[in-house]
């Protein structure tokens, strides 16, 4: 397991010195968009995979996990901006 | 019917999945993972606040011009490492390895430490620079407002996690330590990373 803790740690070093580089590469704006969050992901599902295990436990907490923070963060945002939004207008009126 | 839960055998760490369980995991690891979703959901609001803030906003600064990019994928660099050793302490505790889980954990409360240390320099500089959370030099006015809402979160979770980690250190050269112990604090640790990876993209390279 040591050495698929280091694989993971040298995957996201290369995708972050990636990302440092390809700040200053003359991209279209959509371009860079996609790329950097495409990159963003994919180092966050390393760490959630291999870091913190989620590649090996059962697949009842990895859906609780992976769907639930979604959703309730979905079932907030549904809840809250509209009502943020109202007042945001109230006061810059 | 409670009794009968209660008396069942506790979970040993990581991978080895305990198949009693509802979840295939022990109760911590449950419980570690529900404070893991609510906690995110406090950065994810965060950043979605950040993101309307910035859409909404008449000037936003490039952020280049404002903070240096080789400093931010050196702090990067530190903390991606000391979740690799954190991750490294954790499968000792599992091969229970007591005397590697000592130095590994304290490699990682390094990493963190020094990551702390460069964020206060940064904060240092932006502050020097003239910028308070109503103000700053660059552009709107959100901008110095999210920089220190976002980083000093962050900032406070890894200090916590510092914490954590001195407390786990000492208790496992004491061997009081559980793998499952270990195993939490690392949950913790690598949570305190993955907030990084999203603040790093979305707020100092987009």
């Amino acid at each position: 397991m040591y050495r698929t803790y280091w694989i993971a740690w040298g995957v996201l070093l290369a995708l972050t010195l990636t990302m440092v580089v390809l700040d200053r590469a003359p991209l279209p704006y959509g371009v860079f968009l996609i790329v950097m969050l495409t990159a963003m992901l994919v180092k966050a599902t390393v760490i959630a995979a291999y870091f913190m295990h989620l590649r090996f436990e059962r697949w009842p907490l990895v859906l609780a996990i992976v769907l639930g923070l979604p959703i309730n963060a979905a079932i907030l945002y549904i809840l809250i901006v509209p009502d943020a939004r109202r007042i945001f207008e109230m006061i810059n009126r | 019917m409670a009794i009968e839960i209660l008396e069942r055998p506790v979970a040993p760490a990581a991978h080895p999945v305990v198949p009693d369980y509802p979840l295939g995991a022990g109760w911590r690891k449950v419980m570690m993972w529900t404070f893991i979703i609510t906690d995110g959901l406090l950065f994810a609001g965060f950043l979605a606040s950040y993101g309307y803030a910035r859409l909404s906003a008449s000037r936003w600064p490039a952020q280049h011009d404002v903070f240096s990019l080789g400093y931010l994928a050196a702090m990067t660099f530190v903390l991606i490492s000391s979740s690799a050793t954190m991750a490294s302490a954790v499968e000792a505790a599992r091969l229970n390895q007591w005397k590697a889980v000592v130095r590994f954990t304290l490699l990682t409360l390094a990493g963190g430490t020094v990551f702390l240390g460069m964020q206060a320099y940064e904060w240092a500089h932006v502050i020097g620079e003239g910028a308070t959370l109503v103000h700053n030099p660059w552009g709107d006015p959100a901008f110095g407002s999210y920089f220190f809402l976002l980083t000093g979160f962050h900032g406070s979770h890894v200090l916590t996690g510092l914490i954590v980690l001195g407390s786990t250190a000492v208790r496992s050269s004491r061997r009081r330590s559980s793998a499952e112990g270990v195993e939490m604090a690392g949950l913790y640790w690598h949570f305190v990373d993955l907030v990084w990876v999203f603040i790093f993209t979305l707020f100092y390279l987009v």
